[in-house]
């Protein structure tokens, strides 16, 4: 295998990653920005998604695509519920909403355990096979979730920059009150975005779930990553989570194949530790304002 | 009134504390240590069924008869989550909360390693899915292993598919712990040992699903095999399903325990078929075929190989307690099982040896089996013993 094989093979995979990191992350630093509720059970969202597209494929013979918009909906309706009932009370309270989130994760992860064990499950995609182009080799199935995140992000940014409703979540992200002021309704707000986060983190647990497997604890790794992306690229901003989900899915691809698995770690850690001791609010974030 | 109330309370409450510490003494508690979650949940529950299945078989007979009492089997288990840190409190709980002698598990190597010590000290019989040569000796004289570890099946396995495939040159993905630097160690040797050339080794985190990377640095080497070695079924079947994605056409070799179950189900039959297998069992035989169905029966899921072995070494427990006369005198029921030779079990007829590996008779001596995987099951091609396949 030559080694601009090798190159390519490894970018694309990268790509596949950080179209995966990247809905991760545009979820988690959206709950930030606009309401911030730092949420720990972000990956427990994507381990959902993954379920309801295992079930509603297994179980009942959904086809895949739309099992996914099933997965991500349902996940978003669950979401807003969450938000109203365990979020909303410590607004305004960040620490104590971050140890809420932790507590709903660990809950979220073990009901998951007791109702549907621990055994991984799987399910073949209906996209198989490989794409073949000349001596590069890419499966289809990981073609389709890099294809349908595009899409996804695309739409998100339609929604986020040229509607109403996109125009009302930046807006009270940039400043709480002064949107109150002009009018906007928090109390339907707040629990539209945050549906519209973890229906993101659920769409990427059904687009991964034929690639990886699902179990209770698949949400794990995904979060973490989702971590490292938004601090990456700012918390809080949208920009950055796709910047840096790109950036962290290609490093990895990249050091892992061309160093070691173990160096990919490594790498992916240092730079976060790097960038927390010289540029804290990331690649594209807002420096913290004083007074 | 109230009164009344209160001591009729306490009066069927110091009653039924009788009746329940009476019920006690009448039960042998049996341990299960085992990864119940993440990609090696499936080895966990082979165990965990082993015990709950001899559990069964023992208490539909009104319980075990030792020394002419009769005694209620009773299972406890606990979930290490494979992380040493974990199996101590695992362990810890199971010999100084619930008082338990007798445990099936640990599963893990790195878990093996980490509890071995305390339970040798508090007198604990362990059965152990291990490999790790370091989780039987002389030090540790109450730990069994009633799985035959790579250590005593790879050389003899090994030298069958080498020369039946033509390997030249090997790659493998070996999990960054205890088990898999042992496991990769060995296998490298034995693949040596016959002429083939073990030229890249990979080492990655547990949790890993991604291995894309990590199997383009194997390619890059020019390896015509790939080696699955002890990787935990999940995780094989991933490799199995990216390699042949990645359009790997070579020969694919598991020198592990069994996996088959889950390759097939993650990887598909078509990546699957020609995948060359380690089996345990053999699924033909009456006695092997019956437990299956019980497995399947009471589990609802696909039964881990592994798990008749466990169900063999309990059977054995079971026996030494009654040749012993004694549930309660570890040296005795130790030393009573581990002197079995030829003892009757699910999987046959089986007896201890490992004397000139490990100084001391632990290692269950059984035979097993070579198989490839054709049309999603596991074909047996090969009989083998620790020295040699045919």
């Amino acid at each position: 295998m030559s080694f601009e094989v090798l190159l390519v093979q490894a970018v694309v995979n990268g790509l596949v990653l950080g179209m995966l990191y990247m809905l991760m992350a545009i979820g988690f630093t959206m709950a930030f920005g606009i309401m911030r509720v730092v949420n720990f059970a972000h990956g427990e969202f994507y381990m959902i998604g993954a379920f309801v597209a295992f079930f509603l494929v297994t179980l009942w013979d959904v086809p895949y695509v739309l099992a996914i918009a099933g997965a991500g909906l349902a996940t978003a309706v669950l979401g807003a519920a969450v938000e109203r009932t365990v979020f909303k009370p410590f607004y305004g309270d960040e620490l104590n909403g971050m140890i809420v989130a932790l507590g709903l994760s660990v809950i979220l992860q073990n009901l998951a355990l007791i109702a549907w064990g621990p055994a991984p499950r799987s399910f073949a995609s209906p996209f198989g096979g490989v794409l073949n182009v000349g001596p590069l080799v890419f499966p289809n199935e990981r073609l389709f979730a890099l294809g349908a995140a595009v899409l996804l992000v695309l739409g998100f940014w339609l929604l986020m920059a040229r509607t109403q409703v996109g125009r009302a979540m930046r807006a009270l992200a940039q400043d709480k009150e002064v949107a109150l002021m002009q009018g906007i309704r928090a109390n339907r707000v707040y629990p539209l975005a945050f549906a519209m986060a973890v229906g993101l983190a659920a769409v990427a647990g059904a687009l991964m779930a034929p690639v990886f497997s699902v179990s209770p604890f698949a949400g794990h790794t995904p979060m973490l990553k989702a971590f490292v992306v938004v601090i990456l690229g700012g918390l809080g901003s949208i920009p950055g989570a796709v910047v840096g989900g790109l950036m962290l899915g290609l490093i990895e691809s990249l050091a892992g194949t061309l160093l070691s698995a173990m160096m990919a770690d490594i790498l992916q850690l240092a730079l976060v530790i790097g960038l927390l001791l010289f540029r804290p609010w990331g690649l594209l974030g807002q420096r913290e304002r004083e007074g | 009134m109230k009164l009344m109330y209160r001591i009729v309370a306490s009066s069927a409450a110091c009653v039924a504390g009788l009746a329940f510490a009476s019920a006690q003494a009448q039960e042998i508690k049996l341990g299960v240590h085992a990864t119940l979650s993440g990609a090696g949940a499936v080895w966990g529950q082979a165990m965990l069924g082993a015990a709950e299945l001899a559990a069964d078989e023992v208490n539909a007979k009104g319980g075990l008869e030792v020394a002419g009492k009769k005694y209620r089997v009773v299972v406890t288990s606990y979930d290490d989550k494979y992380k040493a840190n974990d199996a101590v409190t695992a362990m810890n709980r199971l010999i100084n909360d619930d008082k338990i002698k007798f445990v099936v598990g640990p599963l893990g190597s790195a878990a093996a390693v980490a509890v071995l010590p305390m339970a040798t000290d508090d007198k604990v019989i362990t059965m152990t899915m291990a490999f790790t040569p370091k989780a039987l000796g002389k030090e540790f004289p109450y730990s069994f292993r009633p799985v035959i570890s790579s250590a005593e099946f790879s050389d003899p396995q090994i030298a069958w598919v080498v020369k039946k495939l033509n390997v030249k040159r090997v790659g493998g993905l070996f999990p960054n712990d205890e088990s898999g630097q042992q496991v990769g160690a060995a296998n490298a040797k034995a693949y040596e040992k016959v002429g083939a050339n073990f030229e890249a080794r990979e080492y990655f985190e547990r949790e890993r699903v991604d291995f894309v990377p990590l199997l383009t640095r194997l390619f890059a080497k020019n390896i015509d095999t790939i080696e699955l070695n002890g990787n935990a079924p999940t995780t094989a079947a991933l490799i199995v399903k990216q390699a042949r994605e990645m359009g790997f056409k070579g020969p694919i070799i598991r020198t592990g325990g069994d996996a088959t179950g889950e390759i097939v189900k993650v990887a598909g039959k078509a990546a699957a078929e020609g995948v060359y297998v380690h089996q345990t069992i053999n699924p033909a035989d009456a006695k092997v075929a019956d437990y299956i169905k019980r497995f399947q029966a009471k589990y609802k899921s696909e039964m881990n190989a592994f798990s008749p072995m466990f169900h063999a070494n309990v059977q054995m427990l079971f026996g030494a307690m009654q040749q012993a006369k004694t549930t309660t005198d570890l040296d005795k029921i130790r030393d009573a099982m581990a002197s079995m030779k030829d003892y009757e079990t699910v999987i046959g007829k089986v007896s201890w040896s490992g004397e000139q590996a490990y100084g001391i008779k632990r290692q269950l001596d059984a035979p097993f089996y070579v198989g490839v995987i054709r049309d999603g099951v596991s074909q047996i091609v090969a009989k083998c013993t620790l020295k040699s396949c045919d």
